[in-house]
């Protein structure tokens, strides 16, 4: 099927690329329907994909892996919160943090709170509010991958 | 928005699975305590509108920008 996206215009995708969100993501709980997208042209292995609403071109989040900013993120989650993405072994999920990228890229900032859980196998995902109390919404990236880059 | 009065050790029920109970008063501060079914998600509504707002950011980000952003964190993978 033919998808409008944010960043790469009119694409091509396949049906079983889409990811069914049940309760949507917070702040847009109606747009159920998301895929990732990966910016092949860069070809420069970025680790930054995007989030893109299969129903709303203009909504797409960049999303990044936890672990390129963190080597351990574990976020605390109820069992029963991630029974909508159906069997799964915890090795086998997705996980994604949202950028906030301002004007000034210094102050990105990732949202270890609330990752995007998703289990490819029945392509389904959620965003869940982790109970870990030192995780915050705003997370200084550009910190973390200084702080990577000393260890 | 329904208004209920309720004492210290009494409850409501939403439908017939969800109790909310009022454990404690002091000053003003109400300590509640909720019985809900574990898929049924439990907030504080100021960090599930904090998400809501930050969600509704990272859409409004600027893409361009994108690109120094990417060399930042490629900066950081060559090491």
């Amino acid at each position: 099927m033919l998808v409008d996206t944010r960043c790469f215009g009119r694409v091509e995708l396949d049906e079983k690329k889409i990811l069914q969100f049940p309760q949507g993501i917070m702040g847009f709980e109606d747009k159920k329907r998301w895929t990732i997208l990966y910016d092949i042209e860069s070809g420069d292995g970025s680790s930054i994909s995007w989030l893109q609403s299969i129903d709303e071109a203009g909504l797409a989040l960049p999303v990044v892996s936890p672990f390129s900013l963190m080597k351990e993120y574990n976020p605390i989650v109820e069992d029963e919160q991630l029974e909508c993405l159906g069997e799964f072994k915890d090795d086998d999920l997705l996980v994604l943090l949202a950028l906030t990228v301002p004007k000034d890229v210094e102050k990105t900032t990732a949202n270890m709170k609330a990752p995007f859980i998703i289990n490819p196998a029945t392509a389904t995902g959620i965003q869940v509010i982790a109970e870990n109390e030192d995780y915050p919404i705003r997370f200084r990236v550009a910190e973390a991958v200084r702080k990577m880059k000393e260890e | 928005m329904l208004a209920l009065s309720r004492k210290v050790n009494e409850s409501i029920m939403i439908g017939n699975e969800i109790e909310i109970s009022v454990l404690e008063i002091k000053g003003d501060q109400v300590k509640l305590g909720i019985r809900a079914p574990k898929n049924v998600s439990i907030y504080r509504e100021e960090i599930f509108k904090q998400i809501q707002e930050a969600n509704r950011e990272a859409v409004e980000g600027v893409t361009p920008q994108a690109e120094s952003l990417t060399e930042l964190f490629l900066e950081h993978e060559k090491q």
